[in-house]
């Protein structure tokens, strides 16, 4: 490589380092997942290109520092013959982080890394305003801070209350964690807060006579969540989607309106700021036929 | 009578484990009173419902939770 673009070597997933010649190499990590061989080959490669050393980052990447300008494609090559691809940067969408989902999690809703395999197949790498994050949780327990990114999705379990077996024994009132539960034994009744509740579950795991059963289960989703120099927590949007191809629906749409309305280098957040995020709610309900 | 645990003074795993030993000394189909702390209830009643066990009285006891807990199996 005679002339080097720095530029579209980033978009490639190759940084340039303070050091000269050197760049890092960021890898296409989906939901946190690398098989046991995927893992050798990146052992390999750091060890044959760079300098032995990899680097974990904060969102479940995985990237090769040291790379001398010349190994960039050789490095590139090497990888993808064990099927680890590079990443991207950019105003892109950008790695999706998942958790262990309910395969693997006692805690799980939803099966995370299978949404998280969906969404990347369908937007990884896209371009869009600018960096675009997906993160996925697979319960309330909320491990991959689902209100952190761009658009979060959460695993959502929600009661429903049955007469018939309940003992009023206060349990899930006592159990619930954002106090949304609450029990009146005068009047014979359990009454659950829509507005209070946050989709952990604890009442109907809890329950021991099966009064409190599964009302509503799905992903919740959050938009317009970021870290970085000026935090902002995404805020809850949309019903509980009910299938993966909602979820992937859903961010469909929200990308759509993402590129529509964001300016550039204004992150996703930015814009809901500007916009209001009814603006965002009136787009997607009429996108999805839902109501906002 | 039956037998009463308190693990009121117990945190996760040792309230799991402390109930799984108490129940492995009853026979099947037979009581054990549990005693138990609110920051308890999930994880033992979850437990208890996974292995079959039943819950079939529940009462207060000041701050804490008394449970009848029910072994799973037939009468011996």
């Amino acid at each position: 490589m005679n002339v080097v673009d720095f530029k579209e070597l980033k978009k490639g997933g190759m940084m340039r380092q303070k050091e000269a010649g050197r760049f890092s190499v960021r890898l296409h990590v989906v939901g946190g997942g690398f098989s046991a061989g995927q893992m050798r080959a990146v052992c390999d490669a750091a060890e044959r290109y760079g300098r032995g050393t990899i680097h974990l980052s904060a969102r479940q990447g995985v990237e090769i520092p040291n790379v001398p300008t010349e190994s960039l494609a050789a490095v590139k090559e090497f990888l993808g013959g064990a099927g680890v691809g590079v990443g991207v940067c950019g105003p892109t969408v950008r790695t999706v982080t998942a958790c262990q989902g309910c395969r693997i999690c006692p805690s799980g809703v939803i099966d995370a890394p299978e949404l998280a395999v969906a969404v990347d197949r369908e937007f990884y790498g896209k371009p869009v305003p600018h960096k675009f994050k997906v993160g996925i949780s697979g319960c309330a327990n909320n491990c991959l801070k689902a209100e952190e990114n761009d658009i979060g999705v959460k695993g959502w379990i929600e009661p429903r209350w049955k007469r018939g077996p309940c003992g009023f024994c206060g349990i899930c009132e006592a159990v619930c964690p954002s106090k949304a539960v609450s029990v009146c034994t005068e009047r014979g009744t359990v009454s659950v807060d829509p507005a209070g509740c946050i989709g952990c579950g604890d009442c109907i795991e809890s329950c021991p006579t099966g009064a409190m059963g599964i009302g509503n289960q799905g992903y919740r989703l959050y938009a317009g969540g970021k870290f970085g120099r000026i935090p902002f927590l995404g805020r809850r949007i949309l019903d509980i989607l009910r299938t993966p191809e909602e979820v992937v629906a859903a961010i469909q749409a929200v990308l759509e309106f993402y590129r529509a309305e964001g300016k550039q280098r204004e992150r996703f957040g930015d814009t809901l700021q500007r916009t209001g995020f009814d603006t965002l709610e009136s787009f997607l309900a009429e996108r999805m036929c839902v109501s906002p | 009578m039956t037998p009463t645990l308190d693990i009121t003074k117990d945190v996760c795993p040792m309230t799991f484990v402390k109930v799984k030993m108490g129940l492995a000394k009853i026979p099947p189909a037979g009581k054990l009173n549990v005693l138990l702390a609110e920051d308890a209830l999930k994880n033992v009643i979850s437990s208890l419902k996974q292995e079959g066990h039943r819950v079939s009285g529940v009462s207060r006891r000041e701050s804490a939770f008394l449970l009848v807990v029910e072994k799973e199996g037939e009468r011996p």
